[in-house]
């Protein structure tokens, strides 16, 4: 389906709307501690995922007032990037290699299994709010594979049942 | 000249300018090339890769997106190769994978019905004829002129997205895009407005805005311009969706003083359904606005008046033609000199104009004639004497090229809403925007450095910007000491502006007026625009001549290059007409004055009469004069929202003591209510026509669209009934006639003839056939110096006594967008509608006064309106409540009220007296924080 549907229907995409000072605020200083030589859309938007994990709503508009861009092009250009979400992520994320090498090394069995320990089907948020699994399209790890990462820690040469008794660990 | 290179195209050699694109070379040679996301006026985009070629140039044989290859020497350009021909349709056919496509490469396409039987099993849905853009479709026709074959491998792939269908004026339905990017890049290339964007990437790229929110918060202007640009039926006006054009006409839009040249298309039930902006426009390049592109609506409205109405007792009742105009000239003749008055409306043509004056002067022997948007006078005859033309020195897209701006009390984003593109588009390539104004309007939002003086002292602030500019010695000496009188007079008069009284009686800090003063100069010389909405009309006069003399030493009007020079910003549609007209109390046609004794003669020997000398009423003084007796017939022609909005006192209510009120209009309302004749009026789109606009370019109207009814223009009915009471020369068979009278009174107007306006738009001043169009008048040739008006130190204004009934005043400005405040788009009967909390401005020490604190819910309470919001304490002016809404928000109430012709009631935004109402201090929560 289509962004412009998608983003309607994100599970409580509306609550984002609800205006929120401290948010704002912790916004505001999110964008305004970049240091790089050149602050642009994309850099605040990062400045922003890093901080929440997560874009929020109220971050396309204080964004778009900090840089001068208009709204709908702040959102042009988060809605580009993949890595870039707008629902908070869940507590944990796990982040699935499945790269050629992962792929060979059996990468399609660990997310399935994984999945299905996460009760979901493929890549999403689990109810229960524990994980979040995401799929990768190399994790750089290839010598190491099948790699996943839970928490951006890194682990190699797994199985899928390893990988289950890590999630369900968390 | 630019530097021409010669390529060749389809064999044959065309000349072609240096740094163009090969598509507009063969473009302009009469090739076609096909194209879908390329537009005039746009930078090349190459995202269809329809226009592809094969060209044989520097790189050897390629086959190119011609759109995106500049010329160059000694090309060799084949647009239509078997070959080309083939990818074009590949490319094609990968375009309309996702478009429904079962109908475009149908042999039989044109003679579908939506109801028929199909054998290609197209869905009801997804046929052409079932598309708002069928007869317009720049798709459909590429794929015919391709000759596609039946079927395209690919199947086709439907986004099923739900229309967006809820926002003002605009439909969307997405699963016709075929994501050409027109639309987005009209909106940033052109408007400069970013509303809309590419969202998402890869094959779900799409168009749309932020989050997928509604136009009314993405800061739309409701332009229309992505409508115009789009080549498929994926944007469409809602207005007559289904409609087809028959005929086009072209016109000019009589909603505002630019003056857009439109398209108008009419269907075969002749009602008017669309209004598309004229890409050759002089004044709009193709460019609307909401008033120009929804606007226009009212031409076909059920409620136009369509028989007279006559007065018997306390009801009209309807008569016929002939007798509603004996009975209204067998009164009138009763009421000659100067107990009557006449006042037209900005929105009438010329010859309206010409002709109301010349009744009101010959037939009633009064000078009282005025038109209903005449209320800032003082805008025009300072520029008369100072430099020889009581109008705009340039024309509107010079402003393109101009360095820097300094904009001078005016909303000109809503009232002159075409006229700030090309002031958007100069700043996008780094020109400078100074904006004085105490509202917040868009255009502060775009400006380098927004000056907010205390009311009242714009003349105080621009006289210190003058005294740095002298003392600094930033003014053009070259200019000042070879063209230009009172030079010296003038500079004495600066050492009255010491900067430190100028900002205790501005409010505006030294540092910045000097940076004011630089930012004008040092990227200048630039143009200055004024509206003066927010200047009391004693000020006027002095702020207009500031301006001049700031133009002057800066040699903005010396150079008579694009870029510089004076633009009036007035209000209504002709009021420039109106003044060359003399459809104004204080001059006759062609700007001489009512008691100058040789133009006095002259009338006289032309219209053998003998002309009233006294300077007659305008529409500022004449409530009054109609409250005193002294008045006591009057000639309404329009409607305005000036009767009822209080800028002209209670009118509405002083129209009842008339002894006989003639009311010639479109719609009935509070004024023909209370008229003893009423007189169907046609509109612009019944009459052919000619308009002036604000940068005094003469255009046509055409007749697009015949009467239904008894209505007729002003011109031919006050022609007859000047017949009537007996006066000769109202005998006019056409309007072509009226303006033939008009070339030959106004001199200025002398070359005009209609022959010449067919072709497009010609400015004055125009007094030979053979005259070329000059963009700046002013100084040309001139052997008169140009003289500087000493300007004097203004009063200060006294404080406004805090127990009047409206102490404070309200500035009230309107954005298009404020992202960083609170809103919601709700959806109420399937429109969306803005729910949002506005805030109030009020200066810490008022508050402190009335016993405010932020977050307090207070009414802000005018002789008219009451605005409710929350405080905050941030005003920066001691007195003024100021307060910033969205265009938006106007715009519904505008587009859901009941009145047919709304465009009208846009209104203007001028500073208003009045007082604080507290409903309740603010929640405990809140006070907790």
């Amino acid at each position: 389906m289509l962004c412009f549907v998608k983003n309607f229907a994100i599970p409580g995409a509306r609550d984002l709307t609800v205006a929120n000072e401290d948010l704002r605020d912790r916004i505001r200083q999110a964008i305004k501690r970049q240091e790089r030589p050149t602050v642009t859309v994309l850099s605040s938007l990062l400045a922003t995922q890093d901080e929440f994990g997560y874009i929020p709503r109220e971050a396309i508009e204080e964004i778009a007032v900090y840089t001068g861009a208009s709204t709908n092009d702040v959102w042009g250009v988060a809605s580009f990037y993949k890595n870039f979400q707008f629902t908070e992520p869940n507590e944990h994320v796990i982040e699935i290699c499945w790269g050629p090498s992962c792929h060979i090394m059996g990468a399609p069995e660990i997310i399935e299994e994984a999945a299905e320990v996460l009760g979901i089907e493929g890549e999403g948020d689990s109810v229960d709010g524990k994980g979040t699994l995401r799929y990768n399209t190399c994790l750089g790890a290839c010598a190491r594979a099948p790699v996943i990462s839970i928490d951006h820690q890194l682990y190699g040469r797994m199985t899928a049942k390893k990988a289950v008794e890590k999630i369900k660990s968390l | 000249m630019p530097e021409h290179i010669t390529i060749e195209i389809d064999g044959t050699k065309v000349q072609a300018e240096a740094g163009t694109n090969v598509l507009q070379a063969a473009m302009d040679a009469g090739v076609y090339v096909p194209y879908l996301c390329y537009y005039p006026g746009m930078k090349s985009f190459g995202a269809c890769r329809m226009c592809v070629v094969e060209i044989d140039g520097p790189r050897g044989t390629e086959t190119a997106a011609s759109c995106t290859v500049p010329v160059g020497p000694d090309m060799v350009v084949r647009t239509r190769t078997d070959d080309v021909q083939d990818l074009r349709r590949n490319i094609m056919d990968l375009l309309i994978s996702e478009h429904p496509h079962g109908c475009l490469n149908c042999h039989r396409v044109d003679l579908c019905g939506p109801q028929d039987i199909c054998l290609r099993h197209v869905g009801v849905n997804d046929r052409c004829v079932t598309c708002p853009k069928n007869e317009r479709c720049e798709l459909k026709d590429t794929v015919r002129w391709l000759e596609m074959e039946l079927d395209t491998e690919l199947t086709y792939n439907n986004r099923h997205l739900p229309q967006q269908v809820n926002d003002p004026f605009w439909d969307m339905d997405l699963n016709l895009c075929i994501v050409c990017g027109r639309c987005v890049r009209a909106c940033d290339e052109i408007r400069g407005d970013n509303a809309l964007a590419f969202v998402d990437r890869g094959g779900k790229g799409l168009i749309g805005t932020s989050i997928g929110t509604s136009l009314l918060e993405s800061g739309c202007e409701f332009c229309g311009a992505c409508i115009d640009v789009c080549p498929t039926g994926a944007l469409v006006e809602r207005d007559h969706k289904w409609d087809k054009a028959v005929t086009t006409y072209q016109s000019t839009c009589n909603n505002c003083a630019v003056g857009c040249q439109v398209k108008l298309e009419v269907d075969k039930r002749n009602q008017l359904i669309r209004t598309i902006g004229d890409l050759h426009g002089a004044p709009n390049q193709g460019q609307l606005c909401v008033k120009g592109k929804f606007g226009l609506e009212y031409v076909n409205d059920k409620r136009r008046l369509r028989t007279p109405l006559i007065r018997r007792g306390e009801d009209l009742e309807e008569t016929t033609l002939t007798s509603a105009l004996d009975f209204a000239a067998a009164e009138l003749a009763k009421y000659r000199g100067e107990g009557f008055a006449l006042i037209a409306s900005p929105r009438h043509a010329n010859e309206d104009l010409y002709i109301a004056q010349k009744f009101s002067r010959v037939v009633m022997e009064s000078n009282n004639v005025d038109v209903s948007s005449n209320l800032r006078p003082e805008l025009f005859p300072a520029l008369g004497e100072m430099l020889g033309y009581p109008a705009a020195t340039n024309t509107i897209w010079d402003l393109e090229l101009a360095k820097s701006f300094l904009v001078v009390s005016s909303n000109m984003t809503e009232e002159q809403n075409v006229t700030a593109i090309p002031i958007k588009k100069a700043l996008k390539t780094g020109a400078k925007l100074l904006v004085i104004d105490q509202r917040e309007t868009e255009l502060t939002r775009y400006a380098d450095l927004w000056l907010r003086p205390r009311p009242g002292t714009e003349t105080a602030l621009i006289g210190g910007m003058l005294r740095v500019i002298v003392d600094e010695s930033l003014d053009d000496h070259e200019f000042l000491s070879k063209g230009v009188n009172g030079v010296t007079d003038f500079k004495n008069s600066l050492w009255e502006f010491d900067l430190m009284q100028v900002e205790q009686i501005t409010s505006i800090s030294r540092e910045q007026i000097q940076q004011a003063a630089r930012i004008f100069v040092e990227n200048g010389p630039g143009a200055i625009l004024y509206g003066l909405e927010t200047v009391e009309p004693v000020d006027r006069d002095a702020c207009v001549r500031s301006l001049i003399d700031l133009a002057i030493i800066t040699g903005s009007v010396a150079k008579q290059a694009a870029g510089t020079g004076l633009y009036p910003l007035y209000a209504g549609a002709n009021e420039q007409g109106a003044r060359d007209m003399g459809c104004v109390p204080s001059h006759l046609p062609g700007h001489s004055l009512v008691n100058e004794e040789s133009a006095i003669d002259r009338f006289n020997r032309e219209w053998a009469t003998v002309l009233p000398s006294n300077p007659g009423v305008g529409v500022r003084e004449i409530t009054e004069k109609i409250t005193s007796g002294q008045i006591e017939a009057m000639f309404l022609l329009g409607n305005s929202e000036n009767f009822k909005n209080g800028t002209m006192g209670e009118f509405i209510d002083a129209l009842g003591d008339l002894k006989f009120l003639v009311v010639a209009d479109t719609f009935a309302s509070e004024i023909t209510e209370v008229a003893d004749v009423v007189l169907p009026a046609a509109t612009f789109a019944e009459e052919q026509g000619t308009f002036t606009n604000m940068e005094r370019r003469v255009q046509l109207t055409q007749r697009a669209i015949t009467a239904k009814g008894e209505e007729d223009s002003a011109w031919r009915i006050l022609g007859q009934i000047a017949r009537r009471i007996g006066v000769n020369g109202f005998d006019h068979p056409n309007s072509e006639d009226v303006f033939e009278e008009i070339r030959g009174m106004v001199a200025l107007y002398g070359g005009i003839t209609h022959e010449r306006l067919a072709k497009g738009g010609v400015q004055w001043p125009c007094p030979a056939i053979d005259t070329s169009e000059s963009s700046a008048p002013h100084t040309e040739g001139s052997q008169d110096k140009l003289s500087l008006t000493p300007i004097e130190f203004p009063e200060p204004q006294g404080e406004i006594d805090p127990s009047s009934e409206y102490p404070l005043t309200l500035a009230h400005g309107r954005v298009l967008r404020e992202p960083d405040r609170k809103m919601e788009i709700d959806l109420v009967d399937k429109r969306n509608i803005i729910v949002r909390e506005e805030i109030l401005e009020v200066h810490p020490e008022d508050a402190l006064v009335l016993g405010l604190s932020v977050g307090d819910v207070i009414d802000v309470v005018s002789e008219r309106e009451r605005i409710r919001g929350v405080v905050d304490t941030t005003s920066p002016l001691k007195g003024v409540v100021s307060t910033t809404t969205l265009f938006g928000s106007r715009l519904l109430d505008i587009n859901q009220g009941a009145t047919p012709d709304p465009m009208i009631e846009f209104g203007a935004l001028p500073l208003i007296p009045v007082r604080i109402e507290k409903v309740a201090a603010q929640p405990i929560e809140a006070a907790a924080d």
